[in-house]
């Protein structure tokens, strides 16, 4: 992973007064699905859609495979594949129509175009949906009719722009697996979302973006690593007493303490047996609790701390 | 690439229904309401035949000016048959009238000619007009014969007298000849003026034309990147954009041309509206007119920075105010518009297109059509240049 397929330097797009992206550069390496995650409104679009060159932008330059990317740089624009946001197909095309349609604005062989389609039409898992109409198609179905529009013509570089919005988890899976199988075929992938577990199954490498700047980047556990919490506690106990939190906080790991509706969530900086040394803590004093379990911070954890908001905020 | 966006953008065009109704259907229902209400309109118009009745007296039959004047009005195979005429006698006559099946009947009283009515009627009146103007040509004629022939018995010798006879009858046959041969006093001259069903017709295939103008914008608009996520999905892959724009302009071309040829079919077919001799016309200023809709629509899609709907709602409020303007609601405001604000019908492509339409009837020259036509050709490249140089732009500042 040592060649920029995508460098992107100091890009600046400004709505009016608003920066909607800030000095953004980042490099995206031959063969890796790189995450761009952050919440809505903080430039994840505005970001792809400069790199496409739809969008004017103030400042910066972008290059794809080593060249300026522009409106007319057609050898370029043969390579990519976008998947957009919204769902981009015709109303009035069955679900074959739809795909041979964009797949045509690449392909220009009838034979080879035919065989393309089908493999995205399976790639997608929309082999009995042939001659369905989208609005024939449920959402998720209509979301895997939408990638496979943007893949049948087999691009190198990929740009998935939070393609599994509103889907349902069947449909989401399907996707997600599509998209592992676009990797493995030598794809490189930009995937922005806000779902934080997406990112951590499919990225290799993750740039986390709030107000259209990047606030920090890195592999998963990199990010991770970045929080100040070390692990967080939840269980579930009825009738807490005041006198039991007062006794938890006390210990000297913890920095976080929260009890609302039978719920108690302790949050630890650091610690290697804080699980048993609390169920223990628990039996001493005869307290009955129901589910217990312990979780390693989170991508949302991070974000948390470097911005004082959630990811879905 | 220009013949796969070229099929799809008919398929897709196709089957859009709502696009269909109002390119194909509508037309099609607004000129059956046109037909239903004013073919009655110019029915109602146009003059009946008129029964009369003739008492056919001694007077009568000597009366050639009378007897020639109303065969010729009641002529059957004449187009301007004024009267169905019965020669009857006086008490057939009055009793004709007292049933109502004439107008009224003309009887020689003392060598005068009398008409009597029951009513008071356009027919009625018509009899009466008819009966002055024979009377007075009648009169008029003696006249002059009188004055001719006693100027040319006073040149006779006394011997000569006698060759007055013949030259009298002579002079009389000729006259009478002359009164035969001459052009009706009165025609009914509604049928040189186009009819209301006609300029309605004319307006509608100009509403027609200009409609397609939503086709256009529809077909451009998916290849537009600011216009939704198609738009952006297309704008991305390495077609030029003007191969899409023109190939998507040739389906809507096509789409409006058979909306247009199924609207002549019907009206020719249907509701049997006579294009007459001029038709070739008609057709090749319907296609220039689908052009000049064609290029609006383009020139909405790409201009105007607005929504689908709103680019609808411009395209169809600059053809129905155009329609208005032209005449669409009433003639009278083309005449208004022509005497007032004349700059509104130079730069109304529905005008442009009823005006060269109504031109292939009021003049005897073809100038005025092809005016019209280069000026529709004109507002369309003018239109399409607009679009062109908006089209030009690469790269947007929002999306």
């Amino acid at each position: 992973m040592d060649k920029g397929v995508i460098e992107v330097d100091n890009l600046t797009k400004e709505y009016k007064k608003l920066k909607a992206v800030d000095g953004l550069s980042f490099t995206v390496y031959k063969g890796e699905i790189l995450g761009l995650l952050g919440p809505n409104g903080s430039g994840k679009s505005t970001t792809i859609n400069c790199i496409l060159s739809l969008l004017n932008f103030q400042e910066g330059s972008i290059k794809i495979l080593g060249q300026e990317m522009s409106p007319s740089a057609y050898d370029i624009k043969r390579k990519i594949g976008v998947i957009f946001q919204d769902v981009a197909v015709f109303e009035e095309l069955n679900v074959e129509n739809n795909i041979d349609y964009f797949c045509g604005l690449y392909i220009t062989d009838k034979a080879k175009r035919k065989q393309y389609v089908n493999e995205a039409i399976e790639l997608v898992g929309l082999k009995d949906f042939k001659k369905f109409y989208p609005k024939q198609l449920s959402g998720g179905l209509l979301r895997r009719l939408n990638i496979a529009c943007g893949i049948a013509h087999k691009p190198e570089i990929i740009f998935l722009d939070e393609p599994t919005v509103a889907v349902d988890p069947q449909s989401r899976n399907h996707i997600l697996d599509g998209i592992k199988k676009l990797r493995e075929n030598g794809a490189t992938i930009i995937y922005t979302t806000h779902y934080m577990e997406e990112v951590e199954i499919l990225c290799d490498r993750i740039i986390i973006l709030d107000k259209g700047k990047i606030i920090a980047s890195g592999t998963s556990d990199e990010l991770k690593k970045l929080a100040t919490i070390l692990e967080k506690i939840s269980v579930e106990v009825c009738n807490l007493a005041p006198k039991y939190l007062e006794d938890i906080r006390k210990n000297s790991n913890v920095k976080e303490v929260c009890y609302d509706n039978h719920n108690l969530v302790i949050t630890y900086y650091k610690g290697k047996n804080n699980l048993a040394e609390f169920t223990h803590y628990l039996e001493g004093k005869k307290i009955h609790y129901n589910r217990i379990f312990s979780e390693r911070p989170t991508l949302n954890d991070v974000f948390l701390e470097l911005t004082g908001k959630g990811l879905r905020d | 690439m220009f013949i796969h966006n070229f099929k799809y953008s008919l398929r897709i065009l196709f089957k859009d229904r709502m696009l269909i109704f109002w390119t194909f259907a509508f037309p099609i229902i607004l000129g059956t309401f046109f037909h239903m209400a004013f073919s009655d309109i110019e029915k109602n118009e146009k003059l009946d035949v008129i029964n009369i009745a003739i008492v056919e007296d001694d007077t009568h039959k000597v009366n050639n000016i009378y007897k020639a004047s109303f065969a010729s009005l009641s002529d059957k195979n004449s187009k301007n048959r004024l009267f169905d005429v019965e020669y009857t006698s006086l008490k057939k006559a009055e009793q004709l009238l007292e049933d109502s099946k004439i107008s009224g009947y003309l009887v020689f009283l003392e060598d005068v000619a009398k008409i009597f009515v029951s009513t008071n009627g356009i027919n009625e009146t018509i009899f009466k007009f008819v009966v002055d103007e024979i009377a007075q040509t009648e009169t008029i004629m003696h006249n002059i014969f009188d004055t001719k022939i006693n100027e040319y018995a006073l040149s006779l010798e006394p011997h000569e007298l006698e060759k007055l006879n013949s030259l009298y009858d002579d002079i009389y046959k000729e006259v009478l000849k002359m009164r035969e041969n001459s052009t009706d006093s009165i025609q009914d001259v509604s049928s040189n003026n186009l009819s209301y069903t006609m300029i309605e017709f004319y307006t509608l295939i100009a509403m027609s034309c200009l409609y397609g103008g939503i086709l256009s914008m529809i077909a451009i608009n998916k290849n537009l990147p600011n216009m939704g996520s198609n738009g952006k999905r297309i704008a991305i892959s390495p077609t030029q954009k003007f191969k899409l724009i023109f190939s998507s302009l040739l389906a809507s071309f096509i789409t409006q041309l058979i909306g247009v040829l199924l609207l002549f079919l019907y009206t020719i077919f249907i509701l049997h509206v006579d294009y007459g001799s001029h038709i070739f016309y008609v057709i090749l200023q319907a296609i220039v007119g689908s052009f000049a809709g064609l290029s609006l629509g383009l020139f909405v899609a790409c201009v105007f920075k607005v929504s689908e709907g709103t680019k609808t709602g411009i395209v169809l409020s600059i053809t129905m105010l155009g329609c208005f303007f032209s005449g669409m609601m009433g003639i009278t405001m083309k005449y208004i518009i022509d005497k007032n604000l004349p700059i509104i019908n130079i730069i109304n492509p529905v005008n442009m297109i009823t005006d060269g339409l109504y031109s292939l009837y009021y003049y005897d020259t073809m100038d005025r059509f092809y005016l019209n036509f280069v000026h529709l050709l004109l507002f369309s490249f003018i239109m399409i240049g607009f679009a062109l140089v908006e089209l030009r732009r690469q790269k947007y500042d929002s999306i």
